[in-house]
């Protein structure tokens, strides 16, 4: 039997606006847990901007800065800054955005943040398009899925965007995926991230059930798949170049990723062909991650 | 509870955006539609189990090596846990989750072992009242003791009447010492005397002691006589074939049988298998003589694998026509038989073929073509006494405080059946002298959905077996008992199918963080549980269940 050991404290409160299901409000519940009170969380607008709860509500028990789309990254650099000035070295502080705020508009500011090494940890929890604002996609947005502006006779063209290649080239201390049904992973790799210094990545695959257009309580079976089939393999890269592997591993049998993909209503459109094209890439970047495991 | 802010004007606000409560106020449980609730199922073993044993909650124990309590939770279902730990044909197994994920759990091997590893142990008898009623059980079979033991269990006076000389009935006459050793089975009889149960041995009931008189001296009869009487061949020359339920029970007593060197044994249940194995051991060439194939025998699977591994041979579709004596030795003329179409008990019909008579050649022939209950000591009272009606409630034959069981009632079955079958004339005893009627066993849910991913594969522990060299000369115990580490980790596989064991993962994953933990029970609190249905979902072992909500 496998058993989970999470640190008791909620630092997430209930009431909060997530949706039924809602791997973002399970995603910050870990991420809390993990790095206890003293943590700021600097939002821009995501999901997590409804999430916590309107003016003059938060349902965090941590400060929470909410700022626009673009500025996640460099707006969490100025409040470490400021903390730097107080003396205040123990205080965490994250960076908290979507997909749409990390791989679209928050880029340019990630990049700068990275570059300059600032000390926070940034997590963007990927629910795979602008989902609050209505399911439009992203640049997260996996190839051939349905969104409301990539609809079914013409869905998303390109592939996903390799966030995390990105982030490795920059070649910050510490990145790694983590995803919800992988709870002791996750808070180990958050709490790993808070002991490092310098700007931290952490990539986190939200399953988001009324955007995938899946049942509320497939949520965490969703994150399963996702790493059991490959599409999202959990994994660490050290300084841009030391990469570990953690699940799938590497002896494991492949789960085809139909098995994922017939759960969601987001791809219901999809071919056999279409599914071989995706299988074919899924596959093709497992051997490229296999290759740098290895080096 | 706490309530939204209110402002009424623009300087009560803060100066700045900034929070001053939390969402506590924001109940979003007025979401759902699907209320998640902690309900217990029955697991499928517990359920397939004739006695009711909680086997989920005793593997829980015997994985923690709690033997002990493991034994003791035995008992509170079953006085005979080492007789079935050997003897059940476990259909608990059959039924097991864990089969569709690697191999069953050895339930039997994890039961013996628990029975031996507690055979020094006592039940603890509670201070209880009295009571006045006296009952008597005819018969000492698993029935008759499964009653005598939940009514003394109770209070009550109970004499159990046996014919022969030692309690345990078929047990003890039918069953070979190879499959249950006596000291086993002597324990278990010594622990049920302990409750205050009466034994008296050499007595026959419409011999020694009318039905009628036992009937007039107890407030409540109890007759659980088995199923005795061998069937007949009905073929020329039948008397040349001796009872095989009587071959073993002259074996089972010490008597010297003598059966020569070839044994055809007539029926392929489970008499014919414990006949055959027997003869095998007193140095006969035992061959059964069955009229289907093998997968239409009776027997037990198992039984008739053990057989054929200690060298017991078969000839499959074929029946005695006729059985001769001939200088000494005896010839008994079989037809071959073909398969036709299911019968009655859904195993294929078997056909002769006309013309294709052959012989075989024999020391002695044993029939055991099955078994019916003689119940010719009762039918006359029945029959003279007036205003008497029998009417079937709850499995129980009841007429005006006689009741009936075991395989008196149903004809051969088995012993955990017999085993059921007296804790439920108990049951119906005990209503029937309060003058209630029987409770209404309520149904569970089965659990039957297990999240395979929160398992992993671990092999099926095999019961050691004495060699078979070792075996056939003797009538030692064939199985062995599995070790303890073994039993701890056999126990520590069970998938403990519907019963919470505080895995936690309904608290890991609540994405509105509405499940709370202490002191092992959760609570939901439902003011903001939005119903998404992730804990079910996430529950290994089926024990939340989504029910609608009521508007």
């Amino acid at each position: 039997m496998r058993n989970f050991t999470l640190p008791e404290r909620e630092l997430m409160g209930s009431g909060h606006l997530g949706c039924q299901g809602c791997g973002g409000a399970l995603a910050m519940r870990y991420v809390l847990k993990a790095l206890g009170e003293k943590t700021i969380v600097v939002i821009p607008a995501c999901c997590w901007t409804i999430i916590a709860g309107p003016f003059p509500y938060s349902s965090l028990k941590v400060p929470v800065l909410h700022t626009a789309f673009e500025t996640a990254a460099v707006a969490a650099s100025g409040v470490r800054a400021a903390l730097d000035i107080q003396g205040d070295t123990e205080t965490t502080v994250i960076a908290w955005a979507g997909d749409g705020g990390t791989f679209d508009i928050g880029l340019q500011s990630l990049s700068g943040a990275a570059e300059r090494n600032e000390n926070i940890i940034y997590i963007c929890y990927d629910n795979e398009a602008y989902m609050n604002t209505g399911i439009q996609r992203s640049g997260a947005t996996p190839l051939l899925a349905w969104t409301t502006t990539t609809p079914e006779k013409t869905p998303k063209s390109e592939p996903k965007k390799d966030i995390m290649g990105i982030m490795v080239a920059h070649r910050i201390p510490y990145a790694a995926t983590a995803t919800i049904a992988y709870p002791d992973d996750f808070i180990r790799k958050v709490q790993k991230a808070k002991s490092i210094y310098g700007t931290k990545f952490l990539h986190v695959l939200a399953p988001c059930p009324p955007g995938w257009r899946a049942p509320s309580e497939w949520a965490i079976k969703l994150s399963r798949l996702a790493v059991q089939a490959r599409v999202f393999p959990l994994y660490e890269v050290e300084d841009g170049e030391r990469y570990t592997l953690n699940a799938p591993q590497a002896d494991e049998p492949a789960l085809p990723v139909s098995e994922y993909l017939k759960l969601q209503g987001r791809f219901s459109h999809l071919t056999e062909k279409d599914i071989q094209t995706i299988q074919g890439i899924i596959d093709k970047r497992w051997q490229k991650l296999l290759k740098l495991v290895q080096s | 509870m706490k309530k939204p802010i209110v402002f009424t004007s623009e300087r009560e606000m803060p100066p700045m955006a900034v929070s001053l409560a939390d969402m506590g106020h924001n109940r979003t449980g007025g979401w759902r539609y699907l209320r998640p609730i902690y309900l217990e199922k029955i697991a499928p073993c517990k359920n397939a189990c004739p006695v009711g044993n909680d086997i989920p909650r005793i593997l829980s124990l015997v994985s923690e090596g709690r033997y002990e309590d493991a034994w003791r939770l035995f008992r509170e279902t079953s006085p005979l846990p080492g007789v079935c730990g050997r003897v059940c044909y476990h259909p608990c197994e059959s039924f097991c989750n864990r089969k569709n994920f690697d191999e069953a759990l050895s339930i039997a091997a994890i039961e013996r072992f628990v029975a031996d590893a507690c055979f020094e142990l006592e039940d603890k008898i509670p201070e209880r009242p009295k009571r006045s009623e006296k009952i008597a059980v005819v018969g000492s079979g698993p029935a008759g003791l499964a009653c005598a033991y939940f009514l003394a269990k109770d209070g009550y006076a109970v004499t159990v009447f046996e014919a022969a000389s030692q309690p345990g009935g078929m047990l003890r006459l039918g069953i070979p010492s190879y499959r249950l050793p006596r000291d086993v089975l002597d324990r278990e009889i010594e622990l049920i005397a302990h409750w205050g149960v009466e034994f008296r041995t050499n007595t026959t009931i419409g011999h020694d002691l009318s039905i009628e008189r036992l009937w007039e001296q107890h407030d409540a009869v109890f007759i659980a006589t088995g199923a005795h009487r061998g069937r007949a061949l009905n073929i020329p020359g039948e008397e040349f074939a001796l009872q095989g339920l009587e071959f073993l029970k002259a074996v089972n007593a010490g008597q010297a049988v003598s059966v020569g060197t070839r044994v055809l044994i007539i029926g392929g249940g489970n008499t014919a298998m414990d006949c055959a194995r027997t003869a095998l051991r007193l140095g006969a060439q035992p061959l059964v003589v069955y009229r289907r194939m093998r997968e239409e025998m009776p027997a037990i699977a198992e039984e008739v694998e053990e057989a054929e591994h200690e060298g017991v041979q078969f000839e499959f579709l074929a029946a005695p026509v006729a059985i001769r004596r001939l200088n000494g030795k005896l010839e008994v003329e079989c037809i071959r038989m073909r398969l036709g179409e299911p019968d009655a008990s859904g195993r294929r019909r078997p056909i002769p073929i006309p013309g294709s008579e052959f012989v075989l050649r024999a020391d002695s022939v044993l029939k055991a073509v099955g078994e019916e209950p003689d119940l010719s000591f009762l039918s006359e009272h029945l029959e003279t006494s007036e205003g008497i009606v029998i009417e079937r409630a709850h499995g129980v034959l009841e007429r005006a405080g006689i009741f009936i069981g075991g395989d008196a009632q149903t004809g051969p079955s088995t012993v955990a059946q017999a085993i059921r079958s007296g804790k439920e004339a108990a049951q119906a005893i005990k209503s029937f002298l309060r003058g209630e009627r029987p409770p209404k066993p309520h149904k569970l849910e089965e659990a039957l959905r297990i999240n395979f991913h929160y398992f992993t594969h671990a092999p099926r522990v095999s019961t050691p077996q004495l060699p078979i060299s070792e075996r056939i000369t003797n009538f030692v115990e064939t199985k062995r008992a599995i070790s303890g580490a073994q039993a701890r980790a056999e126990a520590s596989r069970c998938f403990s199918c519907g019963v919470c064991n505080n895995c936690d993962n309904c608290w890991v994953f609540c994405p509105d963080a509405a499940i709370t933990h202490t002191n092992g029970t959760y609570r939901i609190d439902y003011d903001f549980c939005k119903g998404c249905g992730v804990c079910a979902e996430e529950c290994p072992r089926n024990v939340i269940s989504l029910v609608e909500e009521e508007l």
